[in-house]
């Protein structure tokens, strides 16, 4: 057995001890992978499936580009394929089964499945009850800090992945690779929109 | 630039010998070839030429596979250095590898090493002030360590010297506690920076906001090429405009035609001549093949970056020197200082929010030393002083992850600048302290089965006095400057956070307390120099590194004088 296969298996596990699977549920399983238009390098289907939704969510289609446009939740699989340990792999899937799980049990679904008014509250209450990053110097934090929690961490994965995205960094956000200068005080007409770098 | 010669095997015998090619080895380089001594530099890592050797300098994040994360395969080899939070992927192959050069914490101690050619000179933060008697007379003055051999007119001469040629931004302002380099115009503050400063020198007699001095060519200076703005200095400047050995003092010193460096040499020990009393070379060892090899030379100054250079004197050992080269104090190894790091305050700023800046500025303000000036007020809590270091900015998307809403608006809205956020975190001066100290540790071997350092070194009563003192006024000046949220601070980083390791080889007037003589030649052995942190004798609260380059500079210089006089 590899390693996403263990993994898979000891999230169902999870997921079993979280709230048995019903034949539905499985089935709802087996109905959602038609619409995953993409193929997680780690991530179980349903997993990515969750994560895809979480990101539509989180950043819609406007005006401008949504998080599924510029594969933001393609790019969260592959952060969890090569940047994760294995204990740190372990703790996403099963957060994500936890994630879902709760969304059971409050809503009668699992996330991907929620109506917009349910992942609405779903997310409010998620948001109400997730502590926040610290602030940070250098790179470092500073003050006060405590676990932020599973939601908080992915919704700020989830903004690094899209406004990091070649189409966002480039095309929306104010992109300057070779400033040449540095000036201190311009009025934020003359740019328009934050610096991408 | 042209190719180096790294066959330093042809010829086993050379003038000079510089252990190291970071900041003061680069510098001592440069001089020595250019007084025409055949001088060949020990690297104990890579060649890293610049430009050529900088593959990250020109990605963007989506350039990428993993936009800057590391695999958990190169975050395991920096359980030490990775502390510091400066480790990515764009330049992860600049920091050492901790598995291959372990060390001992016998009190928490990170230790941050670049075993490269140019050594930390690639990742330094290039913040470049000139020290001042205020420093050098500080010993002697209130009695802690022991009194300096020099004064600032001994090193005066030599600032100049180095910054002419190495190139330092700043504003001139005649202060007495940080004097005046040789300057370049000055980066410029933006709009928060500039009322902030209004305020605290209208509000603070005597406490002055400055933008940052700092080792960037603002204009071109002798074939480099000024600062593009683009903030990416860790990964290697492609136009030279910071300072580093491997732009600026080792192409000057290959263009002599004098430099052989040979890379991948671990120096074991500095080889000691009884019968002429004085060292006749050193012993390294092959990093790849694990050869043992002795090089030859007349003079050789230890550049390896402090806490390295003092563990190579202490594996030198001879009849002469049982306990380590030059180390007839008991002083080797002792007395190790930092600066302290992350304390102070940072809050919010309103009033221009219709404004913005162009370019990513690798510089901030300086806030320089307030506190027990000569003729300022005095504290009863704590000698010395601090300054501090910090700079403003507008929020981006980052902050969204905090902010409680989601959706589409609240995407487009991320798209604009957030609130201006204003910052300063001080640097404590450390005291000199007998008992903070390294030592050789035969039980724990590196990769070659050299044996390692075990650190034992930690603030004490004063340090963390001036702390509290520069948290609190940092409050108090973020306050009175009208800002918004503010919040204070103090991680209590242990000891190594500041990287800028200082002292265990010190200079001194006396051989029977310090181990090098007022032109940072050891006590005992007068042909071997030591010019990096480790020659040390006090901290200052200020930012070491050209400090190290006017002393290898000085001592270089006078090794070449005393070799012509045939006192080596």
């Amino acid at each position: 057995m590899n390693r996403r296969d263990a993994l898979k298996k000891s999230a169902l596990a999870l997921g079993a001890a979280a709230g048995a699977p019903t034949l539905l549920s499985l089935l709802q399983a087996c109905a959602k992978t038609d619409r995953l238009t993409w193929t997680p390098v780690f991530l179980s289907e349903d997993q990515a499936s969750f994560i895809s939704s979480f990101v539509d969510f989180l950043l819609p289609k406007t005006e401008t580009p949504g998080g599924l446009d510029v594969k933001t939740d393609v790019f969260i699989d592959l952060m969890y394929a090569k940047t994760y340990d294995e204990a740190g792999q372990n703790q996403v899937v099963a957060d994500i089964e936890k994630f879902n799980a709760d969304c059971k049990a409050k809503f009668g679904n699992v996330f991907a499945e929620l109506s917009p008014e349910d992942k609405a509250a779903c997310f409010k209450e998620h948001e109400a009850n997730s502590p926040k990053f610290p602030k940070t110097v250098w790179g470092g934090a500073v003050g006060p800090r405590e676990p932020v929690g599973f939601y908080r961490s992915l919704k700020s994965t989830a903004l690094w992945a899209y406004f990091s995205s070649e189409e966002i960094g480039k095309n929306l956000l104010s992109y300057d690779p070779i400033p040449g200068e540095y000036r201190g005080c311009m009025p934020l007409s003359e740019v328009g929109n934050t610096w991408s770098l | 630039m042209a190719n180096f010669n790294i066959d330093a095997d042809k010829n086993l015998t050379y003038d000079a010998i510089v252990i190291g090619s970071g900041i003061s080895g680069g510098w001592a380089a440069k001089e020595l070839c250019e007084a025409g001594l055949k001088t060949l530099v020990l690297e104990r890592g890579r060649i890293v030429e610049h430009v050529v050797d900088y593959p990250t300098m020109t990605l963007d994040p989506w350039e990428h596979d993993l936009r800057g994360g590391l695999t958990p395969e190169q975050k395991a080899k920096h359980p030490k250095g990775g502390r510091s939070g400066f480790i990515g992927a764009m330049n992860e192959h600049f920091h050492a590898n901790d598995l291959e050069n372990p060390y001992t914490e016998v009190k928490p101690f990170m230790w941050v090493r670049a075993h490269q050619m140019g050594g930390r000179s690639l990742l330094w933060g290039k913040q470049t002030y000139r020290w001042s008697d205020l420093d050098f007379e500080a010993n002697a003055k209130d009695g802690h360590g022991v009194d300096w051999p020099i004064r600032y007119k001994d090193l005066a001469p030599w600032y100049t010297h180095v910054e002419k040629f190495a190139g330092i931004s700043g504003e001139a302002l005649g202060l007495p506690q940080l004097p005046d380099s040789h300057f370049l115009p000055p980066m410029e503050l933006n709009c928060v920076e500039k009322h902030v400063k209004e305020r605290i020198e209208k509000d603070f007699k005597g406490r002055n906001m400055i933008i940052g001095r700092v080792a960037h060519l603002t204009e071109p200076l002798k074939g480099r090429g000024k600062c593009q703005y683009r903030n990416r200095c860790d990964r290697g400047c492609p136009y030279g405009a910071y300072f580093s050995s491997n732009a600026v003092t080792l192409p000057a010193a290959n263009a002599t035609g004098n430099l052989t460096i040979r890379p991948f040499s671990i120096v074991q020990s500095v080889v000691y001549d009884e019968q002429k009393g004085k060292a006749s070379g050193v012993r390294i060892i092959d990093a790849e093949t694990s050869e043992e090899i002795v090089y030859k030379a007349k003079i050789v100054f230890v550049n390896a970056s402090t806490l390295s250079t003092t563990q190579i004197l202490l594996n030198s050992t001879s009849n002469r020197f049982p306990n380590g080269l030059g180390n007839d104090s008991g002083e080797l190894g002792h007395n190790l200082m930092d600066h302290t790091y992350r304390v102070g305050a940072m809050g919010t700023v309103e009033g221009f929010e219709d404004q913005y800046y162009k370019g990513r500025r690798p510089n901030g303000i300086y806030i320089p030393r307030y506190v027990n000036l000569k003729d300022g007020p005095q504290s009863d809590k704590f000698v010395r002083g601090f300054g501090f270091q910090g700079g403003g900015g507008r929020s981006g998307w980052g902050a969204g992850s905090n902010q409680e809403a989601f959706g589409g608006d609240f995407k487009d809205r991320l798209m604009k600048p957030g609130p201006w956020e204003f910052f300063i975190t001080g640097f404590s001066e450390c005291l000199p302290y007998h008992e903070n100290q390294v030592y050789l540790n035969k039980d724990v071997l590196d990769k070659w089965g050299q044996p390692t350092l075990s650190i034992d070194a930690e603030w004490k009563a004063n340090e963390l006095a001036l702390n509290d003192q520069a948290r609190q006024d940092a409050k108090e000046m973020l306050e009175r400057a009208g800002l918004k949220d503010i919040m204070e601070f103090d991680n209590k980083h242990e000891m190594g956070f500041g990287i800028h390791e200082m002292g265990t080889a010190r200079m001194g007037r006396d051989p029977k307390t310090s181990v090098l003589n007022g032109t940072n030649q050891v006590h005992g052995c007068a042909n071997v120099f030591v010019t990096d942190g480790a020659c040390m004798t006090s901290s200052s609260c200020v930012n070491p590194s050209l400090t190290y380059m006017a002393l290898t500079a000085r001592a270089a210089n006078h090794a070449v004088s005393e070799l012509k006089k045939q006192n080596l």
